[in-house]
């Protein structure tokens, strides 16, 4: 290779035959090789070894600053500015005033009481769907996969029928269940086939949450379910068989040996799955649309909706809002940094 | 304690038979070592007697009962694990206290038999540590005083030497041994080492592809094996296994060679028969021209100072391996007479099976 040392000599026509070398006798590989080498010795001579690692690195930074960085900064300049106009040059800065709009409230757990009473429904309807939804994909992730990791007949069926829906567009799982779920769905016809009343399931605010968290669920279970069957394949089975041979009732080894020796995975897939929740749109938004009302509204669809599809866009107050929701994530992505690095020391 | 039968016992998977019909009684307070080559069924077995594996046919009863039947948890058996089984989220006392603790023992009982154990395997200033805070040796100790804090009937032992350093093997082993004739439990071990076989066993069992070769003490086994396979297995260096054809009632020769070698007795033997004749390193002596039976080229010469290892070959011959005490120097390609201890010699017929000479 011609990245050895700064003393090499590295444009010398050695070390490009030495990689040419390495490339074996493919004629393509080594004409490649011959074309790139010599810039890339002539850069390294450049700025020197230690610093050529970025330059590899560099495509890479460029598109994601690009994409992501930029954006964030932007979001953050048109947070603390007013207006309707779009460019933030032509944007009056206004502070923090979007924030103190944001959080104007008579009082926090009545969201009638504050200015933004939509972001606040927003707050507690993603709170609400969070808690639940993290409580049944947790419990029922873990239960499939204790099942699963049993020598049951069909396992390998089973396994790629819970992980199916993860490969599905959340739209697309939206779209199947609105289907089935409609006020002349394939539910209420099942429903009215047997004798029964048609349920209102989208257009009354309980069952349109319980839905929405249900088709979340639905949806994402077999991804969280392949991590805690992972976790469950790792312990050695001659755990289990010290624990038979020390008489261990079988809830026994379920609660002081499986979970404690499944918790690493079990922290991940509640942190993973709660950052997730908070981040819910797409599948909820085609379901229910936020309805009935307000009553499945989350927080990312106020953003949308106060950005882009009200009759007054108001940018800044939904860059302050995905400020407020950024920070909540990125204490969650934190804590799940910290339990992923526990796991690995 | 407890005595274990085992009648006629079987075990397949699938169309694969690994146990063809084991029968073994052993005795209450017996040190039974399993011994034998990798895939020869010892572990398979120790894991029918523990419950893990079902039988395919026959019986296995503990003291009298059949158990053949009964869950592993329900045999009161103890089983120490190769790779030790330890609970790694449990601290050392934990590990030995939740068998306990599943026999609802009241907590002052489970401190005092955990405390107990631990000061007899030298842990006790360990106890609040969790397994990955331990050495290897330290970690096998756990491992076994989770199994006497139970106080089983039987102590059944898979490999447990094998994840250890040479060293520590030596010193785990005495310990096992001291542990055995502390507590006095029937203990059935399973071993590929013969050197830990024999110096643990009270009997050794020796087999091969699921069944048994020999049953016998130690040195019975050593000084004589049931067939040629135990007489290679047993013993290390293994012993010279030689071609030899039975002269006449009472002589044999060797190879291609026509000198005859004088024994007490043939056996039923015909003259003119092909047998196998078998001399243990230690039993062959360096001799001068006119007393050998044998001639060899030296290709090989171990010196491990307090013992010489010789090895070298002969026109038509397997390569011969000769022990002799102290530090002797042999030069390479050295022409060397050799005599076998006429007293120490086996013979084995030629379907493998020993023949009584003494």
């Amino acid at each position: 290779m011609t990245l050895t040392s700064k003393t090499s000599p590295v444009a010398s026509p050695a070390p490009v035959g030495g990689l040419a070398q390495s490339r074996g006798t493919n004629p393509v590989l080594k004409l490649v090789s011959r074309i790139i080498d010599w810039p890339m010795a002539g850069l390294q001579r450049l700025i020197g070894e230690r610093r050529m690692p970025y330059i590899f690195l560099l495509p890479n930074l460029v598109f994601f600053g690009l994409f992501v960085f930029v954006p964030i900064a932007i979001n953050f300049v048109y947070s603390v500015t007013g207006g309707p106009a779009l460019f933030p040059s032509e944007r009056p800065y206004v502070g923090a005033d979007q924030y103190a709009y944001l959080f104007e409230c008579g009082s926090y757990v009545d969201p009638n009481s504050c200015r933004e009473d939509h972001f606040w429904r927003g707050v507690y309807n993603t709170l609400f769907f969070s808690l639940f939804q993290v409580l049944a994909m947790v419990g029922l992730s873990l239960l499939t996969a204790v099942v699963l990791n049993m020598k049951i007949r069909g396992r390998g069926f089973f396994r790629a029928v819970y992980f199916f829906p993860v490969l599905l567009s959340p739209v697309v799982v939206a779209l199947i269940w609105k289907w089935i779920l409609q006020r002349d769905g394939l539910l209420n016809a099942a429903i009215t086939g047997f004798g029964g009343d048609r349920i209102l399931f989208l257009a009354e605010p309980g069952w349109a949450m319980f839905w929405a968290i249900f088709v979340s669920v639905w949806a994402h279970m077999g991804f969280y379910t392949l991590i805690l069957l992972a976790g469950l394949q790792a312990i050695p089975a001659d755990i289990y068989e010290a624990a038979e041979m020390d008489a261990t009732p079988r809830w026994r080894v379920f609660w002081r040996l499986t979970l404690p020796l499944l918790w690493p995975n079990l922290i991940v897939v509640i942190v993973l799955s709660l950052i997730r929740a908070v981040q819910t749109f797409d599948e909820v938004f085609v379901l229910t649309g936020g309805g009935p009302g307000t009553s499945t509204l989350m927080v990312v669809q106020y953003i949308y909706e106060t950005a882009f599809s009200n009759q007054v866009q108001n940018f800044g107050l939904a860059a302050a809002a995905s400020v407020v929701l950024g920070i909540v994530l990125f204490a969650l992505t934190l804590a799940q940094l910290a339990f992923t690095q526990r796991k690995s020391s | 304690m407890a005595e274990l039968k085992l009648i006629d016992i079987k075990k397949s998977y699938g169309a694969a038979t690994i146990i063809h019909g084991v029968d073994l009684a052993i005795e209450d307070g017996e040190f039974v070592v399993f011994v034998g080559p990798s895939g020869c069924g010892k572990s398979t077995l120790l894991r029918i007697i523990a419950g893990l594996e079902q039988v395919s046919g026959g019986e296995i009863r503990i003291d009298g009962q059949s158990v053949t039947n009964v869950p592993a948890s329900d045999r009161g058996l103890a089983m120490v694990f190769q790779s030790y089984a330890l609970y790694p989220h449990m601290s050392v006392y934990k590990n030995m206290a939740f068998a306990l603790e599943n026999m609802s023992l009241s907590r002052s009982e489970i401190d005092q038999r955990v405390r107990r154990a631990a000061q007899m395997l030298q842990l006790t200033d360990y106890l609040d540590r969790k397994p990955k805070a331990l050495s290897g040796g330290q970690r096998q100790r756990v491992a076994i005083g989770r199994a006497i804090v139970r106080d089983p009937k039987i102590f059944l032992f898979d490999e447990p030497l094998s994840n250890l350093d040479a060293e520590l093997r030596v010193a785990t082993r005495k310990e096992l041994a001291a542990l055995h004739a502390e507590i006095g439990g029937t203990m059935i071990y399973v071993t590929h080492d013969q050197v830990e076989a024999m110096t643990l066993a009270d009997r050794i069992v020796v087999l091969r592809a699921g069944r048994i070769e020999q049953v016998g003490t130690p040195l019975e086994v050593y000084n004589h094996p049931a067939n040629l396979f135990v007489a290679g297995f047993i013993g290390s260096p293994r012993m010279n296994l030689l071609p030899a054809r039975v002269a006449a009632s009472g002589q044999v020769t060797i190879g291609n060679d026509t000198r005859t070698i004088p024994l007490p007795s043939t056996g039923q033997t015909a003259s003119g028969a092909s047998i196998t004749l078998g001399a243990r390193p230690e039993h062959i002596d360096v001799v001068d021209e006119t007393q050998a039976d044998l001639f060899i080229t030296v290709n090989l010469v171990e010196q491990l100072g307090g013992e010489t290892y010789l090895y070298g070959s002969a026109p038509g011959l397997p390569e011969l391996t000769v022990r002799q005490d102290g530090q002797v120097r042999y030069d390479r390609n050295q022409k060397v007479g050799l005599r076998l201890k006429r007293e120490a010699l086996h013979l084995f017929d030629a379907g493998g099976q020993a023949i009584r000479i003494r």
